[in-house]
């Protein structure tokens, strides 16, 4: 195989183009689905069934199908309701760019919502003893005990999840966006060339996934800085 | 007097035995898939139909010859002409670059056309009448078109401006249509009559624009292949074509099957 290198070196700035849309996929649906996992998390642990219960079905299936699935059944399914299409959603139903975010937000919500709770289980049942010995009230426990504990074991497993969810804003590209995914795919319907194109991408990819990691492990080790001083 | 009866039968006999063979003479062997619907089919009583076999049926005519039809598999079609397994290949063929350096076409007797596809009603005034796009009027519509096809090219080439999304399936490309997210989409008349505008789903939609017939982009259309140093038999090919256009047969055997003629109305001989 000859590597047609003046393709990869024309195609890299497409691609680039859609790097923007990458990121707002990515960065949106982050932020839209942490609330959403915050919000779960808190039904969950509440310890009423009826805020429990829908939190866990809800997280069972939207950690039980893959999200190809769950964009198609946003995007392609929805629609077919004709209430749907004459509701106040319809316009950013309308529109891919809102079918990708909602899709993204609801999937990743549900697994970093587990990831919360795994932190939250993970703080050493003595600390709120001692909270509780300091009478402080469950509320003030849960603020300035458990959070900042859970979030700093939450981290490691958060920061996969964001890797995830940025490589999963690539199937935004079978809903019509074009993402950098959605501009690779079109150079290569004319050029016939998907190995340049795509191992090109690949390498986008993962310099994103490098800067996604170095973030997060800066920011793991501002939360985890008092530790450092003991050490 | 019954001598004479039998004497004039046999003459008659003689003379349509005559008949008969000067016209078989000349056999033509046809080959085409005889699968492909509308155009070269086999009917439910096991008998050839379509566009396809209308056209080879009038061009026989004209030319005075006899058809034979063979059935060839779409991927030997080529090898199978050059081999000599028929004569003439009338089976939708487009005449591109690429085959004409291995045969001969005839002019097109169906044409390669692109065409704009919208909501029934919607007066979107999107072409002025000599048929060339008004680039204001797309300002705000969206078009769904198949990624990488030659109608993305000619809306990137025409409508530079024009907010256009790519699919990669034409089912997707309808339903999106359907559900409201697209204003209009651009594709093969033919494809958008028989998969979506005949159909249930594609009753509040028709067609949007005059048939967009530029060759740069789509081609030049379906031609009657044969294989290359006939140069005779191409020319009365040629004036059979153009025959069955200006007399509006190539309209007639459109009309069984669409609601539009499909071949090339400016042919000029």
């Amino acid at each position: 195989m000859i590597v047609d290198f003046s393709l990869i070196i024309d195609s890299i700035p497409k691609m680039l183009t859609g790097l923007s849309l990458t990121l707002q996929l990515l960065f949106v649906s982050a932020f839209l689905g942490t609330i959403l996992a915050i919000i779960l998390l808190l039904m969950r642990i509440s310890g009423r069934w009826y805020l429990q219960w829908p939190a866990v079905v809800y997280i069972y299936i939207f950690r039980g199908t893959p999200i190809l699935v769950q964009i198609f059944i946003i995007y392609h399914g929805l629609p077919q309701f004709e209430f749907i299409r004459t509701s106040i959603f319809w316009p950013i139903l309308r529109e891919p760019y809102g079918c990708a975010i909602l899709a993204l937000s609801l999937n990743t919500g549900a697994y970093v919502s587990e990831i919360l709770r795994g932190g939250i289980l993970g703080v050493p049942r003595g600390l709120h003893e001692a909270g509780s010995a300091l009478g402080l009230s469950v509320r003030q426990r849960f603020i300035y005990i458990t959070t900042p504990i859970a979030v700093r074991l939450a981290i490691p497993a958060y920061s996969n999840d964001i890797v995830s969810l940025m490589k999963a804003t690539a199937l935004a590209s079978t809903i019509t966006l074009l993402d950098m995914m959605g501009i690779a795919r079109t150079i290569v319907a004319d050029t016939f060339a998907p190995y340049e194109v795509f191992i090109s991408l690949a390498v986008i990819y993962m310099i994103l996934t490098l800067i996604i990691q170095k973030s997060f492990g800066w920011f793991e080790r501002y939360m985890s800085r008092y530790l450092k001083k003991e050490a | 007097m019954k001598k004479t009866a039998i004497l004039t039968l046999a003459t008659m006999a003689f003379a349509l035995g005559g008949m008969f063979q000067t016209a078989a003479a000349e056999t033509l062997r046809v080959g085409m898939e005889c699968t492909y619907a509308p155009f070269n089919f086999k009917t439910a009583a096991g008998e050839l139909d379509g566009y396809d076999v209308d056209v080879a049926k009038g061009v026989a005519k004209i030319v005075g010859a006899d058809l034979k039809f063979v059935c060839q598999k779409w991927d030997g079609m080529i090898p199978a002409l050059l081999a000599n397994k028929f004569d003439l290949v009338i089976a939708s063929m487009s005449i591109t670059e690429k085959r004409l350096k291995k045969m001969d076409f005839s002019k097109p007797y169906r044409i390669s056309v692109g065409r704009l596809v919208g909501k029934k009603n919607a007066n979107m005034k999107l072409f002025d009448d000599t048929g060339k796009p008004i680039a204001a009027n797309f300002a705000g519509l969206k078009v769904g078109l198949g990624r990488a096809t030659t109608y993305a090219s000619w809306f990137e080439a025409k409508l530079p401006k024009a907010n256009v999304v790519f699919y990669d399936s034409s089912d997707a490309m309808y339903i999106d249509l359907v559900n409201g997210r697209t204003d209009m989409i651009m594709t093969n008349p033919m494809k958008a009559f028989l998969k979506f505008l005949s159909k249930k789903d594609g009753a509040g939609f028709e067609f949007v624009s005059p048939q967009i017939d530029e060759q740069k982009f789509f081609g030049t259309g379906v031609g009657i292949g044969l294989r290359k140093g006939n140069e005779a038999l191409l020319k009365r090919l040629n004036a059979a074509v153009v025959q069955l256009s200006t007399d509006g047969s190539l309209e007639k055997y459109a009309l069984k099957y669409f609601p539009f003629a499909i071949h090339n109305q400016k042919m000029v001989p």
